[in-house]
């Protein structure tokens, strides 16, 4: 479970990007977060993540304040993984050892088992499992991105973007994925997302951020169809979007 | 001839040493170290000191380790606020820094002559003899490294010093810490380069001041950039052909007829030119990095 509770934050000396947010995301539940370039989506994530240090406000994971924990230590105590946004690939391994840096935490002995279980569920990685990373195409990188975050099973996920640059029908299969994820393993998912209907209808809840504040939350099938959030934040009809994809 | 051949062999494996010291750092942490020659030099002093305290050889190797393992942090703890080629710069300021240090030292590091007098490794028999153990010992303990450098790049340990160079972000954020990495594989090599500089101390009887210069630094870069960066066999092919082609400048100049000044910049111009042709028409080295070393592991 994740509570953020009136985090207030922004990089350096400068001016705050975030201006108390709160959210909150259970066991087993699929949260979104949309809106525009630059409201802040991914500082809220790195803020949860432990890469930005808020100045005010709390982040708490299963009951416990993890505000001051530093990023390692949540993957290890806290089981949390988080795919950033860019970045998020490991150039020179390969793609299977990619994977493995993701199973850090697990006993010597299952990492092999989980290792395969990955490749099963991405047959398109499993073809390259020994090729350099560099060598993955932008969706393939994203692909593997997800598989090493989810290698460990974490119990709470942060995805910065995970359909970023993926072709409509990868769309709908990481989304689909992602859901299965949660129904089999329960995790706690937070992601934030630019297809916004795709990522609205596998999400239980969405958080709309604009300007560094929660513009609107809600149930993920009200926010969908909503006319008025539709019009503001989603830029256009549904219809038209999913029935390109 | 036979005697100069053990000699040019014994520097050869000891530079070998070197270049794979500076190899794990360089090739596998992506860390840019030009304060290499400082973490030999810790070594060749700790064993002076200890010889000019009257203490025996284990001693030497002690203060040596010592004396280099402190080097090491101090790299490390500088490494947490600089990025990579602020830090690179960083560690040569310290190498000259301390270069300087030992050459004003007064009689404790006895100043620019250095501490002469040190014991070879051994005494018995002829001076054959003794180079040729002397040489063994070099080769068995080149033979050590090699096979903790490969035993390391391909365990998932080693796999974990690769991201250093890649994405430390992104390394944290898969719950590792760079900075204890970081800090972990500085001391290490710190510690083999200490120890070939013990050995280099003995065998050369001599520890001073112009032995641990920048351009030595950079010669050991060259090996490691004509051999391959982050191929370990690669890395001691590089030290022994440069070191080999070295020894054969002065042969070299007799058959040219030049002045014997010319040996120094024959050497110098070696290392320029071999570093300039490689990486530009062979970056990868002589022989290239393998990839996929860590998958195995599982
Ligand atoms: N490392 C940084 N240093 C300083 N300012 C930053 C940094 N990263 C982001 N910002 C600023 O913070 C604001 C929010 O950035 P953020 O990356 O959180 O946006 P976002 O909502 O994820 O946007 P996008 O949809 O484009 O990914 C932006 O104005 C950006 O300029
Ligand atoms: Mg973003």
């Amino acid at each position: 479970m994740i509570k953020i509770e009136n985090i207030i934050a922004g990089y350096g000396d400068g001016p705050n990007i975030l201006h108390g947010i709160n959210l909150q995301a259970s066991k087993g539940e699929i949260v979104t977060i949309l809106g525009p370039n630059g409201c802040g989506k991914s500082t809220l994530l790195k803020c949860i993540a432990g890469f930005v240090k808020p100045r005010g406000g709390a982040v708490v994971l299963n009951d416990t304040d993890v505000t001051p924990v530093p990023a390692n230590e949540k993957v290890r105590k806290h089981r949390m993984g988080y795919v950033p946004q860019s970045d998020n690939i490991f150039p020179s391994l390969t793609v299977a050892e990619n994977i493995l840096m993701g199973a850090r935490f697990l006993p010597q002995a299952t990492r092999a088992v989980a290792l395969k279980r990955q490749f099963v569920a991405y047959p398109s990685l499993a073809d390259k499992a020994t090729r350099k990373a560099s060598a993955l195409s932008g969706g393939e990188r994203q692909l593997l991105s997800l598989a090493r975050a989810l290698v460990a099973e974490p119990s709470v996920l942060l995805l910065d973007e995970p359909s970023a640059g993926l072709s409509p029908a990868m769309v709908h299969e990481v989304f689909v994925a992602i859901e299965e994820i949660r129904n089999s393993t329960g995790m706690c998912i937070v992601m934030v997302e630019q297809n916004a209907f795709e990522a609205l209808s596998v999400a239980d809840r969405a958080y709309i951020l604009a300007l560094g504040q929660v513009a609107l939350e809600g149930c993920a099938a009200d926010l969908i169809a909503d006319p008025a959030m539709r019009h503001l934040y989603l830029g256009g009809d549904p219809e038209a979007t999913t029935s390109s994809a | 001839m036979f005697d100069f051949l053990i000699h040019v062999s014994i520097m050869a494996s000891l530079y070998a040493v070197l270049a794979l010291s500076l190899n794990l750092q360089l090739g596998i942490a992506g860390l840019v170290n030009f304060g290499q020659i400082l973490l030999f030099g810790a070594g060749a002093y700790g064993a002076a000191f200890a010889f000019s305290n009257q203490l025996g050889l284990a001693a030497g190797i002690g203060a040596g380790l010592a004396l280099a393992v402190c080097v090491g942090l101090l790299f490390a703890r500088l490494g947490r606020g600089l990025g990579g080629d602020y830090w690179g710069i960083a560690t040569l300021a310290v190498a000259e820094a301390c270069r300087m240090l030992l050459q004003t030292g007064g009689d404790l590091t006895g100043g620019a002559q250095g501490i002469s007098g040190l014991p070879p490794l051994f005494e018995a028999g002829s001076r054959q003899d003794a180079a040729l153990m002397t040489l063994g010992v070099c080769l068995a303990f080149l033979a050590a490294v090699y096979w903790l450098c490969r035993s390391l790049t391909h365990s998932r340990y080693g796999l974990s010093l690769k991201i250093l160079r890649e994405e430390p972000q992104l390394a944290v954020s898969l719950g590792y810490n760079p900075n204890a990495l970081r800090t972990q594989v500085l001391v290490l090599s710190s510690m083999i380069a200490a120890v070939g500089g013990v050995i280099f101390a003995h065998y050369i009887s001599f520890v001073g001041p112009d032995q641990i210069v920048a351009a030595e630094t950079f010669l050991i870069w060259a090996m490691v950039i004509v051999g391959g960066v982050g191929n370990h066999f690669g890395v001691i092919l590089g030290a022994v052909l440069m070191q080999f082609l070295f020894a054969f400048v002065p042969f070299a100049k007799d058959l040219l007829d030049m002045p014997s000044d010319y040996v120094a910049a024959m050497r110098l111009a070696l290392v320029g030119g071999g570093l300039l042709i490689f990486l530009l028409w062979r970056p990868q080295g002589l022989v290239r990095e393998r990839i996929g070393g860590g998958h195995r592991g599982g």
